[in-house]
């Protein structure tokens, strides 16, 4: 076969420019690093220049590029006047005029005249420029005009691939008068014009059966009614088809529908993948936020940026915490984390930011990962420097505020707990934290009055002596044990207690005079459980605590460990020993004490080493909990200098602690948080059957260039960034705080969502054209690069961008609107002859395309004619499959066996549980993708195993039953249920011979088998 | 000529959506008489097929867990000298389980055998008799000591998931033999499905038609969906052939409509095919068809080898038939019942080299005698080998270092063995062979240069063998 006939099989009849050359790709790889060791040479060394360059790269050139270069550029082919805005010589020469500008002198400068719209003869651009923006060009020439453009970029530019050029919205071409020419559509001027210029003519319009039914399975993902149908067929106006687009746009059907195609361009899924495919019971979250943002309409930038880092950007919206689950979307190789770390943060890592950049800037940042990319201008370091982004996170369950307004409560009470612990002045002297600290006192008084309890007896079940002292403390002395644990009987002063007080003490027999036995003074109260038993009674009754206190935390042994239940947890003062602490145990409720009655005190010391109590007694108070709880020692002290004489530190100290209690008693308060497989730094990592396994990460670790992607050949580390070829930001993330994390990904969302970012808003237009058409201007979505596909329609898919950025403000319904009210996507999907012996593949759109149902619109469909459906939204994943324990992690999944009458069975796909590595075969069967690789299209198959799933699966046949029952209900007569058979299925009557065909059938076998039939059909698969 | 095939194959692809018209192509090519496909310009280049083809179809059988290569196939005499010293790594390496023990021998026996004069262990005494029948590659190499990518890499090259296996590439580029049965069949062992589940044996980025049909041997029927479950009544075998008729006619009447679209077409013929399958398929699975004296010799009535034996049976009977590729598989996934022997090589290794020794012999004996091995293939693979350091005392760890793999049948050299492990069995050192190489030298003997059949996916044109590969031409006859 010859080159142009390999062209004409599916390529296009029009300049395929460079693509295929041998070797020319090669060239191109080496270029970015031409540009960066220019860079690194002009400006090394000189601060002033590098401010310069700092403030032109950062503020000027960005307006110029957005504002000028559409008619001043090389990039744009256009330099109105002879002048180019996009080097310096462009403007040292000037134009017709003269030269544009003059270095620090703005009044003499045609280029801020123009700006400026003062001379009417020259106002520049149209549409006047920001005061700021107009400023900031001021300061530039005020200062000099610093501008280190120097290469001609006519040189650099005839090399620059399609997607990473200027992105100018080019001028709407002059529309075709003709037939088919429905008015003054943008879409439909680019697509004429280039059919036109192979002598092509668009299709008529679809009849209205035709056109309603697509547009309903294209962005609701289901038929429409048969009412609706003969309702548009009656008056198929302009107006009523406006109004459908914009109905079905507002339905909640729509954000369930394309959600679908969001979660196959990220391959998120409810299991890990991999060897241990362990479920995901909290993925649902995401699933769900994704939906409500599609069905809000969120603006495709704050999209970009929630899903990334909502955390950093959004800090007070804790309910759109999910919006992480897109990072954590992808596989997680459980195995690997657990016997090869290394590798696995790479891979993990590597598994993330291929992700993010095929999705959002359709780049293959992952083919750099053992060289520079063979084909796209990204070099290893850029490669790395993703890596880097991510290197704080990891992927598991995180907990999170479903509730907006819980999720805000809980963020100003965390901002106020930071602000306590930083005895933050302002906050603590404010007049709401003095209003706490006014009413705390009150409510304390004089504090608790402690009275030492009647200790009948006192055991250590290890064996060491314990002796009472003449203070009524208790010592322990002899061998100390590794463990041991204290069993102390005693009875109430007080014929009702409301809590319990243990105080250590320090003593000179004890190592560093105590209070603990261990060697270096410390000990360790692993739990404290008590016992009451009422006068003569030989069982016990529990007595719940509450709450400990105690005047002093050793780092990460905190007192509230002695009540987590948890043996390896304990209560430690280390390293302030050798003085007295105490601690205070608030009973749940107040405990009645009448005469008789006695309480056990268990301490246990599990923790070994001799991390033993050494001196101690117990006591108890009546007061309210509020007036018993234990403070620490130096807001006790505080406390204990009269107001007058108390310094300022000490007030804050007192004001820290009470707003620390307070806060931290609100924090109890809020509902419980829920979970969501997200990424943070602290997660936890499902493991199967509901359990988990911790896992965190202190700081972001450090990433290092590895040597053709080789683990065991690190090399320099990289810092975070993202691709050094565009230039609309900086490339490398330089100014971020080692620790802030959430940082590197909130610069990365910036840099993707940032308006002269040229790859994103290419992306995300054709991605969207792709699902309306059934394939993207660019074929291959999330590739925007050499390797893939070059666009049938370059103007156009610019054109879209640029309108989508400025005009719909990234509204993506207002970018739904405008391509199906174009008549390229209402026009006939029938093929012509005269058409396709020109253009067989359809790639210029003189048609529209027919489409095969996918996988989760059919079985959609399939519950929709059943009857069945059921529009209940959000929530936990539904399991088609008995579940049952595998070997090992991973569970055995039944499909077959799963009884489609179950609740919840008749809900929409997005709601499915989809397991990735054992998927439900007719799902399979139906192309629905291996999530784990990037799914940003899918294939559509026709098979004999496609068939025998069609036609023989249960969800087939009890659908097929269930529809024949509803029928069967509504009447006996078998034509009039053919007659509903078919509207629920085509929309539409059955004609004569189908009647007669039909009628014959379901006397022989019945309704339900008929009913089997309809799925089966091309029409009912097939949209038109 | 060849490259533009599959240029246009990937070409065909790659338009997506709605316009991947392979499984067309295939109906088309595959049988003309189901319509008239002159013409068809998607008729033309299938299967993709460079050179002449030693072998039509192949049969893997594969160990589950890491089969030790020092216990079985890779006589290692240095390990008995060494046994008990610490010479490992000190550190664990990345994908060990634990830190690596002692030098610790082989608790088996050696001897050589046949012309050949092969080492091969005691617990592999049937196998032993026909290594001169085989061609050993000595020193297999991987990337992982970890299961789950490791299962990954020897089914699809890569280490992740979404890729496509060796049946998938093989279907999507050679299509079928026969329309009676699918392409690409995999027999899991019963006691569950291996590391990744279906991922090992799934189409990746190619049209789902191409990934593995995985049959459950003991299950009606044996091909899912090829029958309505019985609680179906109207389901009847009438109402289903009424039905197949009635609806070829109305998806005939739907075509005729919507003249042009080759789609509509393939979709009718697409039920001709399945009927066709529901005829043929279920003899297939039907073991009761067998002689006694070839059930005694799979060892179908032992309990030890049944089920191994069954499912080896099951494969020639599909190969025979004219299955492409099938995959048998020795043992699930978990810690026990596999391969995996971490515990205890010499308590743990032999049941699992019982069930499969005296099926495979009789499954080399059998395709010989039916002259099946004139177009047959066979290879016995396993994900990595295992550690000469003892774990715990007695037990090996996963070692992608170095293993044993072994190929017979049509194309090869019979008695040879390529390559070398170190004097421990650690590393591969002389001729190591990678799954590139494996797969390379597979797709070779098919017919297929491996360099040429590619997809394009996500800006690389993919590979089975990635960027690698060279076909071991010492081991081909």
């Amino acid at each position: 076969m010859t080159e142009s006939e390999r062209n004409s099989i599916v390529q296009l009849p029009f300049d395929q420019g460079t693509f295929g050359i041998p070797g020319y790709a090669q060239l191109r790889g080496r270029i970015p690093l031409v540009f960066l060791l220019t860079a690194l040479m002009v400006t090394a060394g000189f601060a002033r220049a590098e401010e310069q360059a700092e403030f032109f790269h950062g503020k000027v050139e960005p307006i110029l590029r957005r504002h000028c270069y559409e008619c001043h550029s090389h990039a744009a082919n256009h330099m109105e006047n002879g002048l180019a805005l996009d080097w310096k010589s462009g403007w040292v020469a000037g134009g017709d005029r003269g030269p544009a500008i003059v270095p620090g002198k703005p009044e003499q400068s045609l280029l801020i005249r123009a700006v400026g719209h003062g001379d009417p003869d020259l106002k520049m651009p149209e549409k006047k420029l920001d005061a700021a923006e107009i400023d900031l060009l001021v300061e530039w020439v005020r200062r000099g005009a610093f501008d280190d453009r120097v290469v001609s970029p006519r040189s650099k530019d005839a090399e620059i691939w399609w997607s990473l050029k200027l992105l100018a919205a080019p001028p709407i071409p002059a529309s075709q008068p003709s037939a088919a020419n429905n008015g003054p559509h943008p879409v439909d001027a680019f697509v004429q014009s280039r059919l036109a210029a192979i002598g092509l003519s668009p299709s008529p319009a679809a009849s209205p059966r035709d056109l309603i039914r697509r547009i309903h399975f294209d962005l609701v993902g289901l038929p429409p009614s048969p009412k609706e149908v003969a309702q548009f067929e009656a008056d198929p106006s302009e107006v009523a088809y406006r109004k459908i687009v914009e109905s079905l746009l507002a339905s909640p059907r729509y954000g369930e529908r394309w959600a679908r195609h969001w979660f196959d361009t990220i391959h998120f899924a409810d299991s890990h993948g991999y060897e241990h495919d362990v479920g995901r019971d909290h993925a649902w979250p995401y699933r769900d936020y994704v939906i409500d943002a599609l069905n809000s309409d969120r603006p495709w930038p704050t999209f970009i940026r929630q899903q990334l880092a909502v955390d950093h950007f959004e800090p007070e919206s804790g309910h759109l915490i999910p919006a992480l689950g897109f990072l954590g979307a992808g596989t997680f190789d459980f195995s690997t984390y657990s016997t090869g770390p290394v590798t696995f943060d790479y891979l993990d890592r590597d598994d993330m930011l291929t992700q993010t950049m095929a999705t959002f800037v359709s780049t293959t940042a992952n083919c750099a990962r053992c060289h520079a990319h063979k084909f796209d201008p990204i070099t290893q370091e850029d490669y790395y420097a993703l890596q880097a982004v991510f290197s704080g996170v990891l992927k598991g369950d995180i907990q999170y505020d479903s509730d907006a307004r819980t999720a805000a409560e809980r963020h100003r009470l965390n901002l106020l707990l930071d602000a306590s612990k930083r005895s933050d002045a302002t906050v603590l002297q404010s007049e709401f934290s003095q209003g706490l600290v006014a009413k705390w006192l009150s409510l304390r008084g004089e504090g608790a009055d402690w009275k030492p309890v009647d200790m009948r007896s006192f055991i250590s079940t290890e064996g060491a002596k314990l002796t009472r002292e003449a203070d009524d403390s208790i010592l322990a002395s002899g061998p100390a044990p590794q463990t041991d644990t204290y069993v102390l009987t005693l009875t109430s002063p007080l014929p009702r207690i409301t809590a319990l007080r243990l105080d250590l003490f320090p003593h000179d027999s004890l190592p560093m005079k105590g209070p603990g036995r261990c060697n270096n003074g410390n000990l360790h109260l692993s739990e404290v459980v008590l016992t009451a038993f009422p006068p003569g009674e030989k069982a016990g009754n529990p007595v719940p605590i509450s709450r400990a206190s105690a005047d002093f935390n050793q780092e990460g042994w905190a007192v509230d460990r002695a009540l987590d239940g948890d043996p390896k947890t304990a209560w430690g003062i280390h390293p302030a020993v050798g003085q007295p602490h105490h601690a205070v145990f608030e009973l749940a409720q107040p405990l009645d004490m009448p005469a008789g009655t006695s309480l056990t005190v268990t301490l246990k010391q599990l923790h070994g080493g001799s991390h033993l109590i050494g001196a101690f007694r117990l006591s108890v108070t009546d007061r309210p909990v509020a007036q018993a709880v234990a403070l620490p020692r130096e807001v006790e002290e505080a406390l204990n200098v009269a107001l007058p004489q108390r310094t300022a530190t000490q007030s804050q100290t007192i004001a820290g602690y009470v707003v620390r209690l307070a806060v931290e008693s609100e924090l109890a308060r809020l509902p419980q948080p829920a979970s969501v497989y997200a990424v943070a730094r602290s997660v936890k990592i499902p493991t199967g059957n509901g359990n988990s396994q911790p896992a965190s990460i202190a700081a972001p670790k450090v990433v290092n260039l590895l040597q053709r992607g080789d683990i065991s050949k690190p090399r320099a580390e990289v810092p975070p960034g993202a691709l050094s070829v565009l230039t609309h930001r900086p490339s490398r993330f330089t100014d971020i705080a080692p620790q802030n994390e959430p940082a590197r990904r909130a610069a990365l969302a910036d840099w993707i969502a940032h308006p002269d970012n040229v790859l994103t808003w290419r992306s995300v237009v054709n991605r969207v054209w792709h699902y309306h058409f059934g394939r993207g201007l660019c074929d291959t979505p999330s590739d925007f690069g050499r390797m893939g596909g070059v666009p049938s329609h370059p103007e156009l898919i610019d054109w879209l961008a640029v309108w989508f950025r400025d005009d719909a403000g990234g509204s993506l319904k207002k970018l739904h609107h405008l391509i199906v009210t174009s008549h390229a996507y209402r026009q006939s999907s029938d093929t012509r002859n005269e058409a396709a012996a020109i253009d067989s593949d359809n790639r210029l759109l003189w048609r529209q395309n027919r489409l095969r149902l996918d996988a989760d619109a059919y079985r959609d469909f399939v519950l929709a004619v059943s009857g069945r459906i059921d529009f209940t939204m959000a929530g936990p994943a539904i399991q088609h499959f008995q579940q049952s324990p595998g070997a090992q992690l991973t569970p055995k999944l039944d499909y077959a066996v799963y009884d489609w009458a179950s609740p919840g069975s008749n809900r929409r796909s997005i709601y499915r549980y989809v397991w990735r590595g054992i998927p439900d075969p007719l799902m399979s069967a139906l192309d629905f993708p291996d999530l784990g690789l990037l799914a940003p299209t899918r294939s559509n198959s026709i098979s004999p195993l496609q068939a025998l799933a069609l036609f023989n699966n249960n969800f087939v046949l009890f659908h097929s039953q269930a529809m024949a029952r509803q029928i069967g209900e509504q009447t006996t007569d078998i034509d009039q249920q053919i007659v509903e058979a078919l509207q629920r299925a085509f929309q539409r009557m059955p004609s004569a011979v189908e009647q007669e065909q039909f009628r014959s059938y379901v006397r022989q076998h019945g309704l339900a088998a008929l009913c089997r039939l309809l799925p089966n059909s091309s029409e009912f698969l097939f949209v038109p | 000529m060849q490259d533009s095939i599959s240029t246009r194959r990937q070409l065909l692809l790659q338009s997506g959506g709605g316009f991947a018209l392979l499984a067309l192509s295939q109906l088309l090519e595959r049988d003309s008489t189901v319509r008239g496909a002159e013409g068809s310009q998607y008729a033309r280049g299938f299967p993709v097929q460079h050179h002449p083809p030693r072998v039509k179809r192949i049969i893997q059988l594969f160990m589950t867990g890491g089969a030790s290569p020092m216990d079985t196939y890779d006589y290692k005499p240095e390990l008995e000298r060494l046994h008990g010293q610490m010479l490992g790594p000190k550190e664990k390496p990345e994908g060990f389980t634990s830190p690596a023990g002692a030098i610790m021998k082989s608790p088996f026996s050696f001897a050589q055998h046949g012309q050949s004069g092969r080492w091969v262990s005691s617990v592999f005494p049937e196998q032993a008799k026909l290594v001169d029948e085989m061609a050993f590659l000595m020193a297999m190499t991987t990337k992982t000591n970890v299961h789950g990518p490791g299962t990954y890499m020897m089914n699809s090259g890569f280490l992740l998931p979404g890729f496509p296996c060796m049946g998938a590439w093989i279907s999507y580029a050679m299509g079928n033999l026969t329309d009676d049965l699918p392409t690409f069949v995999v027999l899991p062992d019963s006691r569950g499905l291996p590391y990744n589940q279906k991922g090992c044996f799934s189409s990746g980025f190619l049209p789902p038609v191409h990934e593995g049909i995985v049959i459950d041997a003991t299950a009606k029927p044996p091909i899912p969906d090829l029958f309505p479950s019985d609680r179906f009544a109207f389901a009847s075998r009438s109402a289903d052939h009424d039905g197949l008729e009635l609806l070829a006619r109305i998806n005939q009447q739907y075509a005729e409509a919507h003249r042009g679209d080759d789609r509509l077409d393939a979709r009718i013929a697409s039920y001709e095919l399945a009927a066709k399958m529901q005829l043929s398929a279920p003899p297939a699975f039907d073991l009761s068809q067998e002689s006694e004296l070839t059930h005694s010799s799979y060892g179908l009535a032992q309990p030890e080898t049944a089920d191994f034996g069954r499912r080896c049976l099951l494969a020639r009977r599909l190969i025979e038939r004219g299955v492409r590729f099938v995959q048998v598989w020795s043992g699930p996934q978990g810690a026990v019942n596999n391969w995996d022997n971490h515990g205890n090589i010499e308590k743990e290794l032999p049941p699992m080299a019982v069930s499969v020794d005296r099926p495979i012999a009789a499954l080399l004996r059998d395709l010989k005698a039916r002259g099946l091995d004139q177009d047959t293939l066979v290879i016995w693979s396993t994900e990595f080998g295992r550690t000469p350091f003892a774990q715990g005392s007695v037990g090996r760890d996963h070692n992608g270092g170095s293993f044993v793999t072994w190929l017979w049948g049509a194309g090869i050299k019979p008695g040879v063995a390529h390559g070398q492990s170190d004097d421990w069995g650690y590393q591969a050192v002389e001729n190591k062979t990678w799954c590139y190489d494996l797969h390379a030298t597979v797709l070779h003997l098919l017919g297929i240069d491996h360099t040429q059949l590619s997809v394009r996916q996500d800006g690389i044109d993919r590979r089975l063998t990635d960027v690698h590969g060279h076909v071991v031409k010492e081991i081909l006859a």
